[in-house]
This record gives C-alpha cells, structure tokens and sequence, in this order.
C-alpha cells in the first residue's frame, strides 16, 4: 500500500464532497488519524486505506500528488468517497456523522484514554453482576472461588491483602496465608467472574501499601482461622 | 529462622542476604530499595535443594536435571534428584507415618514431582499461586541399570505414569496436579489449594 498512501494523501488535499449519502461537508475534513471503529463499512476500505496511508507518512501530509484513480479503484462499489485528510489533527466528526446514519451516535471518545474508557466499561459490566466492596492492603479477607475442575464445591481463601495492583479490568490483589504449615500467597484478580464473592472479616492495622515483610515474619502473623 | 532466611535467598537478594544474620534480615526488607523491591524467584534447576514433603523416606532431594524445560522445572513438573538427606529408620514412628517398603535411601536417584515451589504460577483465571518453599512428592526410585530395563521398571508401576511411592503427602498441594495427572497425590492431600 505504500504507492497508495503517496497517492491518497494529495487527493485529501482537495474538499471534495462526501459521498451524497453523507451530507456531511461540514468540515470536509476526515479524521485517517482517528480511525474510528465506527467507521461506515462502505466507506470503511478507503478510509482505512487512508487510514493507513497516513499512519505510514503522516509526517508528509500534504506533500503528496494526486491520486484520485487509486481511491476508486480500492475504495467502493458506489461513487468515490472521496475525502480530504486533515492536515494534522484529526476530528472524528465525519467519521460520526458518516455514521450517524447508520447507528446511534456513540459519544464522542478522546484520542489518548480508549484504554482507561474500556477498562471501566468492562468493569462496570463486572460490577453489575456481583459488586466488589472497598479493599485496602491489610484486609483480612474471604474470597469464595469457583474452580473449574472443581466444579462440586466452591474454595475458600481466606487471607490478608499484601498488595493492591490497579489495574483496570486486572486489578489484582495478593493474598496471603498459612496453608498447613506453609506459607501460600495468591494473586487474585478482583473482577474475575470465577470469584463469587469476596468479603472483608476484619482489618489490620499497617503502614505500608506493600506487606511484603511477612514473608520474612513468624508464621504466626500470617496464620488466619 | 536465619536457615529460614538462607534457604530464601536467591538472585535477587543474595548480596545483602548473604552478608547479614537473621536480625538484620528483617531490617533488609526496609532497604529492599537498593535491590529489587519484591524477590523474583526462578525455576528449579540443577542444584536446587528441594523439600520432601511424603512419607517416602527421603528428607531433602537435591535437583540433577529438569525433565520438562529448557530453564528449569517450575510448579507441577517433574525433576530427577539426589537424595541428600534421608529419614533414619529409627526416628520415624510406627504407623502411619512408617517409612514405605521401597524405602528411599541416601545417594538414590530418583523422581519427583513438584508440589510446591516459590516460583509463582500463572493460572488459565488469571490468578497465580506462589508457595513459600520448593517441595517434591517423589515418584520412584531411577535404577542404577543403564539399559531400559530400569525406565520399564517404573513405567509399570501405574496408569502409564509415575505414581507417588509414599502413603501420606504433607502440606498443601496446589490444583494443578489435576492437570499433571497426579491424581493420587490431590487424594492424599491434607489442604487443596
């Protein structure tokens, strides 16, 4: 795709009117940056031609010639969309109003967080069928968890939080217990759809976020009835 | 609790570790900075003292090879050792606890299979489970013959795979033995982690 991409990036140069089913000509300026999943299947080829195209040589935007027998050719089955590629910066609103048609218009997401914006789509989704209660590093908590192999019963761990590592959907925490003599730590993830329920007994009192000194404490200290 | 200390030392923090009692061990947590804030630890290779944790006879294996992977064996392989250490006959108590007739000798080479081991394991759920120490349930005894005569030997001992040679595994034991296909040790277990 590299002729391609020298070919598509002058052809945006031009304002050209957007295929007649998109009366957007607002701008005329469509966003290759952006590339948007909600993007119009139709024009979803060319764009992401473009797409590529201005990835691949988004530092010479604008110095390109004409390509317009390129677009067609790879782009659609109807007329040519024929769009203009931004100079720099995108903007997403042809790409939302191409779609606009199609779907319910999606709120308009900010370049830079789409990862932060999912993780707390999938967490909400986690939440809604079984919430997840305040946990700090020095809870003592019980976690009941289903075991695919163990389908009959569900296990119980029960634990002190060493350490809470956020992250997003991953959120884990560390739990840590004397096992029958020896020492167990595992790492839960807290929005897991295996855990079926996780409940603070009780709290102790540290000045750490990190317990990682009881490993090197009397057993004692991490022994839990 | 200073061999507690010692037998914990590895990479990541041998240097200070090695230098300091057991007093000063707990204070090298606070200095954990200087190295690495949390101790990686690795696979078991050739060297590692391993705990054994049945009622074989053995107390202490020392790894020779790694039978699964290029780096060492990790948590629910199987590892051919040494035995360093093994229990006299007269300081075990009849009953349960009596050592098995195919009693594990000092200097056997034998098989085992790892139950426990520091090095975290990652679970398909995403969680992983870490011991605190390294420990084998041991599976048969390697006869000295070098012909296959010795490897037939054990093949035969059970469902096409090696069965543990004590009665009684101590300690916990972690669920991944299902998928290794020792059954019997996840039977024997006291705690099912």
């Amino acid at each position: 795709m590299a002729t391609s991409s020298h070919l598509l990036l002058p052809q945006a140069l031009h304002m050209v009117p957007r295929n007649p089913t998109q009366p957007s000509t607002k701008l005329g300026f469509s966003s290759i940056l952006s590339c948007a999943p909600s993007m119009n299947p139709r024009l979803s080829v060319s764009r992401l031609s473009l797409s590529h195209s201005v990835s691949k040589s988004s530092s010479s935007l604008g110095t390109k010639a004409r390509r317009e027998v390129l677009v067609r050719a790879e782009g659609e089955g109807e007329g040519e969309p024929e769009e203009a590629v931004a100079a720099t910066e995108g903007n997403v609103d042809d790409v939302v109003e191409a779609s606009e048609a199609k779907a319910p218009r999606k709120p308009r997401v900010k370049l830079g967080d789409v990862m932060g914006i999912l993780n707390q789509k999938a967490i909400e989704v986690s939440e809604k069928v079984r919430p997840v209660p305040e946990i700090r590093t020095g809870d003592i908590v019980e976690i009941k968890l289903e075991v695919p192999e163990n389908r009959r019963r569900l296990s119980i761990y029960k634990g002190i939080v060493m350490s809470r590592q956020n992250a997003g959907i991953h959120t884990t925490i560390r739990i840590r217990r004397i096992i029958a003599g020896i020492g167990v730590e595992i790492v839960f993830p807290i929005y897991s759809p295996n855990i079926k329920e996780i409940k603070v007994v009780s709290h102790r009192k540290v000045r750490r976020a990190r317990l990682y000194y009881l490993r090197d404490k009397l057993p004692r200290l991490s022994t839990f009835k | 609790m200073a061999a507690a200390l010692a037998s914990r030392l590895t990479k990541g923090r041998s240097l200070l570790g090695g230098l300091t009692n057991a007093f000063s061990g707990l204070m090298s947590s606070s200095n954990g900075s200087i190295l690495s804030q949390q101790q990686q630890r690795t696979f078991i290779q050739m060297g590692t003292t391993l705990k054994v944790v049945d009622n074989s006879g053995g107390k202490e294996v020392m790894c020779i090879q790694s039978l699964r992977g290029k780096k060492g064996a990790r948590l629910g392989d199987i590892v051919i050792g040494s035995v360093k250490e093994a229990a006299q006959k007269k300081d075990v108590k009849k009953g349960k606890d009596d050592i098995q007739k195919g009693k594990v000798k000092k200097g056997n080479v034998v098989y085992g299979v790892v139950v426990r081991a520091a090095m975290q394991k990652g679970r398909v759920d995403g969680s992983q489970v870490r011991f605190d120490d390294n420990a084998i349930v041991i599976l048969g005894i390697k006869e000295k013959k070098k012909d296959e005569n010795g490897k037939e030997k054990k093949k035969k001992h059970a469902g096409g795979f090696h069965q543990p040679l004590g009665t009684r595994v101590f300690g916990p034991v972690p669920h991944e033995m299902r998928l290794k296909k020792q059954l019997k040790i996840l039977s024997l277990a006291q705690h099912l982690v």
